[in-house]
């Protein structure tokens, strides 16, 4: 085959160079890990076993899995709830407006999600600003609150580092979407409710489909939103793969912890393939 | 594409292909040694410092282990994980003619069990996980146990460190058991025990113990001695207690990993906070004691005869060190994951 476009090659090229090395060999290597046994003094060995995806179906292990999955699923119900709001009214906005709001949804990604995280403990906790404000400033209440170390301020963190990742996709959608349909439905007598819901959700159902999984994906991994903000009470995926990996130092376990994460994950965005290739017969 | 693996492992280990004779790769606990000194280092003998952090000895034991002890030429584990690394070929002998200094150590500090003889080790520094209390919320004698921190006007206001060994330390010393031990159903009777601590337990952190105290989100918890007096200096209402049942003794090491390319310039650098102006000033700064006797003295008398940082013997009493537990780690990791997640 002859190269007709060098850069073209090069960049795809390099791109199949990383998704080799950096995605599918690490991959690989941690579905063979969990495969192995563990070793005292170096790590794994032979022979090979299904041990470790035994002890992971203990009831304790598919507890952590159901909180890891109740906690991403709240975090993008919220996400949800708080962004689309956002989003509708944003695409409504004059071109000036908009460019600067999408700027300052943007923005925060400047900031690495680890200090924001660590910006919103410091803002709940205790002799924070929001108690500060609640108790001494506004008067409503006597005590602080204790809002740090909860699963409220889990949820509110997780929240917070995510809300970008559904509006942007939303905002994409809705922006896009022609207002001679809302348009049409309210001539032909709908009122406001019945066009937002059988009109704009439907048409946004896309943007809705991509922002859900792109909360719900990183949420489920998560693990230093709640050992910051939820004081480390609780065990999630996350903090049971590090855990493993780290301080038992028993990788098989860990790894096969995270085969099945990846397992789970990977059903997801079949769904998500799935759904979108339904809507698009709809849609389009 | 050979090109390109040539490259890549070019890329990977370009720490030691750069290590010359006027570097040393430090790699150190965070928050575990003043900038000051490592500048003044460079100023004195030209060699230039590469310093890292890790925050456990986890973390480091696992970076050695995969790279051979290759690309750090000197670091600080703990305790038991000397004698690991050393079982496990990971560690190069001192050579102790580099080390003229030594004398100034606290005899008491060296030939511990981990290290004989000291062949691969020198202290660097040494504490004690123990208990601390705010003043202001709880009256004093009331926390002098781990048994204790389950009294029921700690609820929700207790803090634990967030690792395994120095949880089950308590609930296994509250027993009566070591924190070293090793039999599974004294394990599990010490997660019985932990259980009804949860309700207790407003968060776990070992990273900066000291920061809930003084936010006022915790009233009592484990903390190290080093930290808890670094707390004190802020808030004089942040007081340090030996537990009765028997502390957690800790002792940092410098060592030098096996694979290491500066070995000389690390031991000029042991050598150089060996003396006992730098030593004093890294005990002054991180708040934590130095094994440097003659540092010691030179020390202002407060920090000197602070019994948080310089226990009394009998504060010693039942303190122990933590041990390699082998595979029983895994029991405890077991328990640990059943304590946070079974609620």
């Amino acid at each position: 085959m002859r190269l007709r476009n060098p850069t073209k090659t090069l960049a795809i090229g390099s791109f199949a160079f990383w998704l080799f090395f950096f995605v599918l060999v690490p991959n690989v290597m941690v579905a063979v890990v969990s495969l192995l046994s563990r070793d005292e003094s170096s790590f794994v060995s032979l022979p090979f076993s299904l041990e470790s995806y035994l002890r992971l179906s203990d009831p304790l292990y598919l507890m952590v899995f159901i909180k890891s999955l109740n906690m991403a699923l709240v975090t993008t119900l919220v996400c949800l709830l708080a962004g689309y709001p956002f989003a509708y009214i944003l695409a409504r906005l004059p071109g000036r407006f908009r460019r600067v709001l999408v700027l300052l949804v943007i923005l925060p990604f400047w900031t690495n999600s680890l200090i924001r995280t660590y910006a919103v403990a410091l803002i709940l906790r205790t002799n924070g600003p929001l108690n500060w404000f609640l108790v001494d400033l506004a008067g409503l209440r006597d005590t602080p609150l204790d809002l740090l170390y909860t699963g409220t301020a889990v949820v509110a963190g997780s929240v917070y580092v995510f809300l970008p990742f559904m509006i942007l996709p939303l905002y994409a959608v809705l922006e896009r979407m022609d207002p001679a349909y809302v348009e049409a439905g309210r001539d032909l007598g709908a009122g406001w409710l019945d066009v937002f819901f059988r009109i704009t959700v439907p048409l946004s159902m896309p943007g809705i489909l991509a922002g859900c999984l792109l909360v719900f994906l990183p949420a489920l991994g998560l693990f230093y939103i709640p050992d910051v903000l939820g004081g480390a009470r609780d065990l999630f995926i996350g903090n049971f793969i590090k855990n493993q990996f780290l301080d038992a130092r028993d990788w098989p376990f860990g790894a096969a912890g995270s085969v099945v994460l990846t397992g789970l994950m990977g059903v997801l965005l079949l769904i998500y393939y799935r759904g979108m290739r339904r809507l698009g017969e709809k849609v389009l | 594409m050979k090109k390109f693996f040539i490259f890549l492992a070019a890329l990977f280990f370009t720490a030691s292909a750069h290590a010359g004779t006027k570097e040393l790769y430090f790699y150190n606990w965070s928050e575990y040694m003043p900038d000051s000194v490592l500048e003044n280092f460079t100023k004195e003998t030209g060699i230039k410092i590469i310093y890292t952090t890790y925050e456990s000895n986890e973390a480091l034991y696992a970076k050695m282990k995969l790279t051979g002890g290759k690309g750090y030429d000197l670091v600080v584990p703990s305790t038991y994980y000397v004698s690991k690394m050393l079982a496990e070929g990971l560690l190069q002998p001192l050579n102790k003619k580099l080390l003229p200094d030594l004398g100034n150590l606290n005899p008491m500090l060296l030939d511990q069990p981990f290290d004989p003889g000291n062949t691969v080790s020198i202290p660097y520094i040494w504490g004690t996980t123990g208990l601390a209390y705010n003043a202001k919320k709880v009256k004093p004698g009331a926390l002098e146990a781990w048994g204790d921190l389950w009294k029921p006007e700690f609820k929700g206001r207790v803090l634990l460190q967030n690792d395994v060994r120095e949880v089950f330390h308590a609930g296994l010393r509250v027993l009566g058991y070591s924190g070293n031990d090793t039999d599974p159903a004294h394990i599990e009777e010490a997660y019985n025990v932990l259980v009804k601590l949860m309700p207790s337990v407003r968060l776990f952190n070992s990273e900066a113990p000291k920061m809930p105290f003084l936010n006022g989100e915790v009233d009592a918890g484990m903390i190290w001695n080093g930290e808890a007096y670094v707390a004190s200096r802020e808030n004089p209402d942040i007081r340090f207690v030996f537990p009765r049942e028997g502390a957690v003794l800790w002792l940092d090491s410098l060592v030098i990993p096996k694979g290491a390319k500066n070995a000389e310039n690390a031991h000029a650098f042991i050598n150089f906070i060996l003396r006992p102006e730098i030593a004093m000033v890294i005990s002054m700064e991180i708040g934590y004691a130095t094994p440097n006797l003659a540092a010691q003295k030179m020390l202002p008398p407060e920090a000197r005869n602070n019994r948080t940082v310089y226990p009394a013997d009998e504060d010693l009493a039942n303190a122990e060190y933590h041990l390699d537990i082998g595979p029983a780690i895994t029991v405890y990791e077991k328990y640990w994951e059943k304590l946070k997640a079974g609620r």
